[in-house]
């Protein structure tokens, strides 16, 4: 049993896990425990970059010709991330007039980011953002800020509000035209987030961008299951 | 051969988890001979080798979505999922396999042809293996057991003729110093 209190036992507990030598109990203990200690997963990839260079005492074996070709007949019956994209039902829900109306609040909240964006100097590359909102009560939750070739920067605003125990929040992307969300990974209240815009589907202007709630470890399906909780999207600066 | 640009394992699992197939392609071209190899060392098995890897594979392309950059790198993570599928596939059921002396001796070389080439993998072989050099070589070798062959205490404690109580602390504290020495 592993006292997962203890920071002495969580350490050990991490480095014998990347080993692989905890018994089944421990090993099903910690990994149910990484589900949602954050710490623990942090310490287990500390531990498989510490062990890492361990891999290059195993001779390599070349795979037979066929490996590939099995393993992508295998993906195609197992449609994860943004692989495949049905048409969804609720496809049309960044369409939605009573969201759209909801948007239309965000125009003061715009023009006063816009106020103290003039006063910077003017930026090389094409910069964009976006203002997120809460189609419930039009509060502004988080600014995204990016320019062309450069990065994303998915800043909170205001009072960080609560995440509900067992659901996260998935941050979300669609270029103008695109046929569906692209997922930018979980956020957490009150954090900043930081990304190459490489990671983005592309980047422009009228780019819809929002935060949804979702089960852990976020939306099963490659596109947003749970509720919207902030939207916008991007105009160019 | 050095390369002019090092391969971004993290960029190709982020681009896995936006569902871009030549990513998990591009994974596989890159590491599937070496994560064969650390398959089939656990499994000594070339079928059950490659089944390992196909799954872990798969597992790579379903889990990406989760894998967070911020935590360390995606190579590490992709070798933890390849290695505990391997275990899995093992089960800790698999006797001790005692092995003659020429295997042996082909093992000996592969370890060092496979070191030769580390280096060009851009992994850091040389600060972990300064640090295994200073542990006590029944420690070494415990840790070593564990991590390239994937044996239990158990099979470790008998494959050394050491208690069981005794193989399990002095992994404990190889971790503790390794990760010290590392720090």
């Amino acid at each position: 049993m592993i006292d997962f209190s203890k920071p002495e036992e969580r350490e050990a507990a991490a480095g014998e896990y990347v080993l692989g030598t905890l018994d089944a109990e421990d090993r099903r203990a910690v990994a149910e425990a990484l589900a949602s200690d954050r710490d623990l997963r942090a310490a287990v990839f500390a531990w498989q970059d510490r062990l890492l260079a361990l891999s290059a005492r195993a001779a390599p074996a070349t795979p037979s010709p066929t490996l590939w070709r099995r393993i992508e007949a295998a993906l195609g019956n197992s449609a994860p991330a943004a692989a495949a994209r049905p048409p969804a039902p609720r496809a049309s829900w960044w369409q939605s007039l009573r969201l759209w109306q909801g948007l239309a609040g965000a125009a003061l909240a715009m023009s006063l980011f816009l106020a103290v964006q003039v006063l910077t100097p003017p930026p090389a590359a094409e910069r964009y953002v976006t203002l997120l909102q809460s189609p419930a009560d039009q509060s502004t939750g988080w600014v995204v800020e990016m320019s062309r070739g450069g990065a994303l920067k998915l800043v909170p605003v205001g009072a960080p509000s609560e995440v509900p125990a067992g659901r996260v929040w998935q941050f979300w992307t669609k270029p103008q035209g695109a046929a569906g969300p692209t997922s930018l990974g979980l956020v957490r209240a009150g954090m900043t987030l930081e990304l190459p815009v490489s990671r983005l589907p592309a980047v422009g202007a009228q780019q819809l961008f929002e935060i949804t709630l979702e089960p852990e470890g976020g939306s099963p399906i490659g596109r947003p299951t749970g509720p919207i909780l902030y939207v916008g999207t991007s105009i160019r600066l | 051969m050095p390369e002019a640009s090092p391969f971004d394992y993290e960029a190709a699992v982020l681009a896995c988890a936006r569902g871009e197939r030549f990513a998990l392609r591009a994974l596989y071209e890159r590491e599937s001979r070496w994560l064969l190899g650390v398959a089939l060392r656990i499994v000594r098995d070339r079928e059950l080798a490659e089944d390992v890897l196909q799954e872990a594979f798969l597992q790579v392309w379903q889990h990406a979505r989760t894998f967070d950059p911020s935590l360390g790198s995606a190579r590490g993570w992709i070798y933890t999922i390849v290695r505990h599928r391997a275990l899995r596939e093992v089960g800790g059921a698999k006797a001790v396999q005692t092995l003659d002396p020429q295997e042996l001796a082909a093992m000996a070389d592969a370890q060092q042809h496979a070191g030769g080439e580390a280096d060009d993998r851009g992994l850091d072989t040389e600060s972990l293996e300064r640090c295994l050099q200073r542990l006590e070589e029944v420690r070494r070798a415990c840790v070593l057991h564990a991590f390239v062959d994937g044996y239990t205490h158990e099979q470790i404690a008998a494959r050394m003729n050491t208690p069981i109580g005794t193989v399990k602390s002095w992994i404990r504290r190889s971790l503790a110093s390794l990760k010290e020495c590392l720090a």
